[in-house]
């Protein structure tokens, strides 16, 4: 099981693209896998035959772990090799008359303890008969097994909360991982909100203005998400600290805007993003986000796709919501929620007025910019919108 | 009564009730054994069926093997158990195989008495628990009982068996006292005893390492860990049914035998364990048996290689976390 991230201890296996004796070829694609950020295309490293399969799909597999062999034609993967970690791995490696010399008693106790389970063959029994995810109980056992006991413990836990409701599917990794970080959010990051009401006709001309050619040069019709991110990354240039993120060492000013536009993918959200968005044209960001919302469509965005992003822009428009409250996505400093272009009666040079309106609503972290901050940028965004320059 | 005492009075009762039943081994007539156990014997039965014989292991094993054969009922008596060395032809060519071998004509109905453990200061040659080495035998049957009950049960079991029965007495366990009923009984072979319920680890236990789990369990109560104590009492035939189910009900076991821990009965329990019950166990299977050395004469020596109670305690409580 490869590596596909910094942080990443498992991937679930997807789908495999190759079957047990199939020729491989280096760089084709072999397997798919899932982890908590995104589905990845993992290509072969070598040329050969695929043999010895011991994960299938469906499973969850610890990084570092054999699930195949990529062997020569005719050659046999090792018999009966386990499906060992590194380190394990290493142990069988050693030469043999390393392991038929008598080893002292110590030393022999002290390697049994060590390789003892983290799970006891009832906890897993129990676990699979249960359908419990082994990866969210913690070990009470000794040096942190799980029991059997933990087992039905974490089983009964959710039933006992909803009794009558059915039983709870096993999260995905990303939903567990966007239940995580909103929750760590919410709790963590002291949140306020600015909102501002703001007549859109200029923009709605702008991108009448803009739209047909940019669908004819490049076949992607530009969105009022695509105008509002190159606006955005315009202002924040003046506006570094909206742009910062919140670290260990405290405000952390972010050389590059990278905008991440929040979108949805099954049962998650995710916020993929549009790197240096202050320096790209709109066409550009267009088909960013155009290609960016197919791959999170059909669950194949990498996770270079959905790292590194500064600022947040998350558009319920569609969905005629008028404005709404966003979770920040730490370490970033604030997240823009867009609400719909309706029409309104507005007051305009003293008379009452229908014109097309579009309420901002911005989160932001007060441990990064204050409220004047904010509403400045706020405002400067707003004039931007006003009378783009794109 | 004492477990010799219960030991005597089965013989006693087996001689009465069937003639063909005699004794032969060293210093077993007007000296009773070395251990005293067959004492008064011999003005009961006479010379002829407690038959005392030279230093000669070897040959009055195969007497007893040829008189079973034709016909008897012998019980072979052998000081130690350490001196099984020079009985093994006999015993494990001889005995165990003449069923086999003749299609069934010829049995061997013998009874080889032999004792165990350590820690009577008898140094490396006589302080050796070896019956690993004749359960490890096809057509040999093992007894190891730990109580005067079990020892009166399982010795007239064994004079009654038509096949040859090894049956060892742990050397200081003849003066345990334990209640034996007057009236005449059996204990099955391959019939485990639940010597003490319990419901958080089974401590398979046998011989004299019964009495070693139960102390263990006592300790381990005042820590709230209910230990289950279970004696095989014949390690072949082997109970394993009860054996498995017990592991299934605690999910954790120690197998305590007084014989040397590597490649020995605690190993065969200990995998017969993992195989039947695996899927059940919150933790690896612990074995605890003799240090592999020979058994020092030094006291405080000899004391540290064999099991103890605060040993099994120990396992134990690491086990259940």
């Amino acid at each position: 099981m490869p590596a596909l991230e910094m942080a990443q201890e498992t991937g679930k296996i997807v789908s495999w693209l190759k079957k047990e004796g199939d020729a491989i070829n280096k760089g084709a694609p072999l397997l798919e896998v899932e982890t908590d950020k995104a589905v990845v295309e993992v290509e072969a490293t070598a040329d050969g035959v695929l043999a010895g399969v011991k994960s299938h799909e469906g499973d969850v597999v610890p990084v570092g772990v054999t699930i195949a062999w990529i062997v020569a034609p005719g050659e046999k993967p090792p018999a009966d090799s386990p499906a060992a970690a590194p380190a394990a791995r290493k142990v069988t490696e050693q030469p043999p008359q390393a392991a038929s010399m008598p080893a002292p008693i110590s030393v022999e106790s002290s390697a049994r303890r060590e390789g003892g389970p983290q799970i006891s063959p009832k906890a897993r029994r129990l676990a699979k008969e249960k359908g419990v995810d082994i990866n969210r109980i913690k070990g009470t056992g000794p040096d942190g097994t799980i029991t059997g006991e933990d087992v039905l413990a974490a089983a009964a836990a959710p039933a006992a909360a909803a009794p009558s409701a059915r039983a709870p599917s096993v999260l995905s990794g990303i939903a567990r991982l966007m239940a995580e970080r909103t929750t760590q959010s919410w709790t963590q990051v002291p949140h306020f909100v600015l909102t501002r009401e703001i007549d859109v006709a200029a923009l709605q001309q702008a991108r009448e203005k803009l739209g047909p050619a940019i669908e004819r040069d490049r076949g992607v019709k530009i969105t009022v998400t695509d105008l509002l991110v190159a606006l955005a990354a315009q202002v924040l240039k003046k506006h570094p600290k909206m742009n910062a993120s919140w670290g260990a060492n405290g405000i952390q000013l972010n050389p590059q805007i990278n905008i991440s536009v929040a979108m949805a993918v099954t049962d998650a959200v995710v916020g993929a993003v549009i790197p240096n968005a202050d320096a790209a044209a709109l066409a550009d960001i267009a088909v960013q986000r155009r290609n960016l919302t197919e791959r999170a469509r059909s669950s194949r965005l990498k996770p270079a796709d959905v790292t590194g992003g500064t600022f947040t822009i998350s558009n319920l428009g569609m969905y005629k919501i008028d404005s709404f409250n966003a979770i920040i996505a730490p370490p970033q400093a604030a997240i823009l929620a867009v609400g719909r272009i309706a029409d309104r009666v507005v007051a305009v040079n003293g008379r009452p007025a229908v014109r097309p309106m579009m309420t901002l609503t911005l989160s932001s972290d007060h441990r990064v910019v204050d409220g004047a901050q904010a509403a400045l940028f706020l405002n400067d965004l707003a004039e931007a919108i006003r009378a783009p320059e794109l | 009564m004492t477990l010799g005492e219960a030991v005597r009075e089965a013989l006693a009762e087996e001689m009465r009730r069937d003639s063909r039943v005699f004794i032969c081994g060293e210093d077993i007539a007007e000296a009773g054994t070395v251990f005293k156990v067959l004492t008064g014997l011999v003005d009961e039965f006479g010379k002829e069926r407690v038959l005392d014989t030279p230093i000669s292991e070897a040959g009055f094993t195969g007497i007893a093997v040829g008189a079973a054969m034709t016909g008897m009922r012998p019980v072979v008596d052998i000081m130690f158990g350490d001196f099984s060395t020079l009985v093994m032809d006999q015993m494990v060519n001889q005995a165990a195989k003449v069923r086999y071998m003749s299609g069934g004509k010829c049995k061997v109905p013998m009874v080889m008495r032999a004792t165990l453990g350590a820690s009577r200061r008898s140094a490396a040659q006589h302080s050796q628990s070896l019956h690993a080495w004749f359960a490890h035998i096809p057509g040999l049957k093992v007894v190891l009982p730990s109580t005067p009950y079990d020892a009166k049960g399982l010795m007239k079991t064994a004079i009654r068996d038509d096949n040859p029965v090894v049956f060892f007495e742990d050397k200081m366990m003849y003066k345990l006292k334990g209640p034996v009923p007057a009236e005449d009984y059996t204990i099955p072979f391959g019939v485990a005893d639940i010597k003490r319920v319990g419901t958080d680890i089974t401590i398979i236990a046998t011989s004299s390492m019964v009495q070693v789990a139960l102390d263990a369990a006592k300790m381990l109560e005042e820590f709230d860990i209910s230990a289950e104590v279970i004696d095989p009492r014949t390690v072949w035939p082997l109970d394993e049914k009860t054996l498995i189910e017990s592991a299934k009900k605690t999910s954790r076991v120690i197998v305590v035998d007084e014989g040397y821990e590597r490649y020995g009965v605690t190993a065969e329990i200990a995998s017969v364990i993992a195989e039947g019950a695996f899927f059940s166990l919150e933790a690896p299977v612990k074995r605890i048996g003799a240090m592999h050395v020979p058994i020092p004469f030094s006291p405080p020596l000899e004391d540290a290689t064999i099991p103890t109670e605060r040993q099994v305690f120990g396992a134990a409580k690491a086990l259940c976390g």
